[in-house]
């Protein structure tokens, strides 16, 4: 009974604490197994990125950042040169 | 004759992986096909407990791979199925006492002569994982509703795959229907999304389980278990049967109505 209080004023049900805890946690965990695909994604963005702009390669940096309720990639990267649209394919 | 080879691993232990093998392999040898099961845990054996075959044991898996005995030495015909057959790990030795490659050729040679090859590994991602899973096709992850189970089980199948053993299937064990729907366990759905590894079925929480291990006789002889029509279901599966997954965990609208007045 208490509980069914405590979940009308909003506390979340475990469960569901749960699951977005894991999801967090089996995204670090697969990123840490694989740093190769950590390094396929940083050169996978700097291909798609540099069909539209120059940019310095060697600035690139890509993250998983960690919210209170969501987790994010942050990729850092300096450009030089934007291209004309005519030149974008 | 080519046969299956499978391997049932976790990563953490106690979550089913052994209960699981040996009820896949009665039912599949309930089925006529012959079946032999290999405990790879060496060290820490239950196999033979868990099939009531204890008594019976001389040789065992390392026996054959040193060479003291021959295959069919160390196999020990199961009590009731004359086509099912286990071969007991070593208690007393160390899990480096074999290799992977050793373990393949074994795999090979019991596949030409038996229809499944089922091995149960050892918990952890060591030398009795690499041991347990170099001779198999096929490999079933079990775990349970567990943060814990759910990380190391996504681990293992992170491995697998690095092995290029990509036939992956998944089952979950213990689920406790009346928690998920309290909202107070991760459901079917919850598991499934986050391992994406497709599901194989669900073995929910039984005493039965237990009642059946203590007596040594595998929980699928017993018709009226709920836990055993599980395993029941997931052998078909794995023999290529279609068999639509469990209905009962799928959630009905009355639970939605609870979760959202709950919520
Ligand atoms: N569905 C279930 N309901 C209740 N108890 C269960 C269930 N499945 C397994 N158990 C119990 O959990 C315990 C561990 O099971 P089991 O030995 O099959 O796990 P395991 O993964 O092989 O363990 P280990 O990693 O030590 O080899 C046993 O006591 C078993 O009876
Ligand atoms: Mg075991």
């Amino acid at each position: 009974m208490l509980k069914a209080i405590r979940r009308f004023f909003g506390e979340k049900a475990s469960s569901q604490m749960a699951r977005q805890r894991m999801q967090v946690v089996l995204m670090h965990d697969r990123m840490d197994i694989a740093p190769d695909i950590m390094e396929a994604l940083k050169n996978d963005i700097i291909a798609v990125l540099s069909r539209y702009m120059e940019i310095d390669k060697r600035t690139i940096q890509v993250d998983l950042e960690q919210g209170k309720n969501y987790t994010a990639l942050i990729s850092n990267v300096q450009i030089k040169r934007v291209y004309r649209h005519s030149m974008s394919t | 004759m080519t046969g299956k080879t499978i391997v049932v691993t976790s990563g953490k232990g106690g979550v089913g992986k052994t209960t699981t093998v040996a009820n896949i392999g009665t039912v599949l040898a309930k089925k006529k096909y012959s079946v032999v099961m290999i405990d790879a845990d060496i060290g820490l054996r239950n196999l033979d407990v868990v099939m009531g075959l204890e008594n019976r044991i001389v040789y065992n898996l390392v026996d054959i791979i040193e060479g003291k005995c021959r295959k069919q030495q160390a196999m020990i015909r199961d009590r009731k199925l004359h086509n099912l057959y286990i071969i007991p790990a070593a208690q007393t030795r160390e899990k480096t006492s074999v290799t992977p490659d050793q373990m393949k050729d074994l795999c090979a040679e019991l596949a030409e002569e038996f229809d499944y090859v089922i091995i149960d590994c050892p918990a952890g991602i060591e030398q009795g994982f690499k041991n347990a899973v170099a001779g198999a096709q096929t490999a079933i992850v079990v775990t349970t509703p567990e943060v814990s189970a759910i990380r190391d089980a996504d681990r293992v199948i992170g491995l697998l795959e690095a092995g290029l053993l990509k036939d992956i299937h998944l089952i979950i064990n213990r689920l406790n229907h009346r928690m998920v729907k309290k909202g107070d366990m991760m459901s079917t759905e919850d598991i499934i999304s986050l391992l994406a590894v497709p599901l194989l079925g669900v073995v929910p929480e039984s005493e039965e389980v237990v009642i059946s291990t203590n007596r040594g006789t595998p929980l699928v002889h017993d018709r009226g278990s709920k836990a055993g029509v599980a395993f029941q279901q997931i052998a078909a599966r794995l023999n290529g049967e279609d068999i639509a997954l469990d209905m009962e965990q799928k959630v009905t609208i009355m639970d939605r109505m609870k979760r959202f007045i709950w919520s």
